[in-house]
């Protein structure tokens, strides 16, 4: 099992990925909100925008679900904790 | 010279002219020290999120302006000491500067168009 696991290397993993891929055909393919829309700036005032990104609990959503880029991700926490401080949005859901 | 967005939340018990006093007093703080505003909007009454101080509403208002560095020091001590001011919040806009009505100032869509037009046609 070992020896095959080193000397398959690459082509092993290649042949997981094929699988992975085949398995989860059919789920969409996430995108960056805010690339798609060319949104440059995220404003802390936009509270529905950032609601939509603070659902049930008021969390944060994260980037591994919303599909946010890193980039954009950073800028919309910053967004969202500026407007937590101003009350426009929870901290918890209650 | 830098610029900077004011957001300041005022107990919801302030008159209209009472938040105009206010206002006319930051403003001249900002314009004794070379400063200048460029912008203040009233978003008037809002429910706060989450209550602060026993309130559950206040009054918000922001304030854009351009000034020395320091001056937002002097601000932003200036509404820490009233204290009938529940909230406040002061940061620099860079690139971000927005000289026109904010998100806050856009009429609500859909809900309220919605429950209005059905009830208007014939």
């Amino acid at each position: 099992m070992r020896e095959s696991r080193e000397s398959g290397g690459r082509g092993q993993d290649r042949g997981r990925k094929k699988q992975y891929k085949k398995k989860f055909l059919f789920r969409k393919k996430k995108f960056c909100k805010f690339c798609d829309e060319k949104i440059k700036f995220i404003d802390y005032k936009d509270v529905r925008l950032l609601q939509g990104f603070t659902p049930e609990r008021a969390k944060i959503f994260p980037r591994r679900i919303s599909g946010t880029c890193s980039k954009h991700q950073r800028k919309l926490m910053q967004a969202i904790k500026r407007a937590r401080i101003l009350a426009l949005i929870p901290f918890t859901a209650d | 010279m830098l610029q900077y967005e004011a957001v300041f939340i005022a107990e919801p018990a302030h008159t209209d002219e009472e938040i105009d006093e206010l206002l006319k007093g930051y403003e001249q703080i900002v314009n004794s020290a070379g400063g200048k505003v460029l912008k203040v909007e009233k978003w008037g009454k809002r429910r706060l999120a989450y209550s602060i101080g026993h309130h559950e509403e206040g009054i918000y208002v922001l304030m854009t302006l351009e000034c020395p560095a320091g001056l937002i020091k002097e601000l932003d001590r200036r509404l820490r000491m009233n204290e009938r001011i529940v909230r406040h919040m002061a940061v620099r806009v860079e690139s971000e500067l927005q000289l026109g009505p904010s998100p806050m100032m856009k009429p609500r869509p859909e809900r309220d168009d919605t429950l209005g037009e059905p009830s208007m046609a014939p």
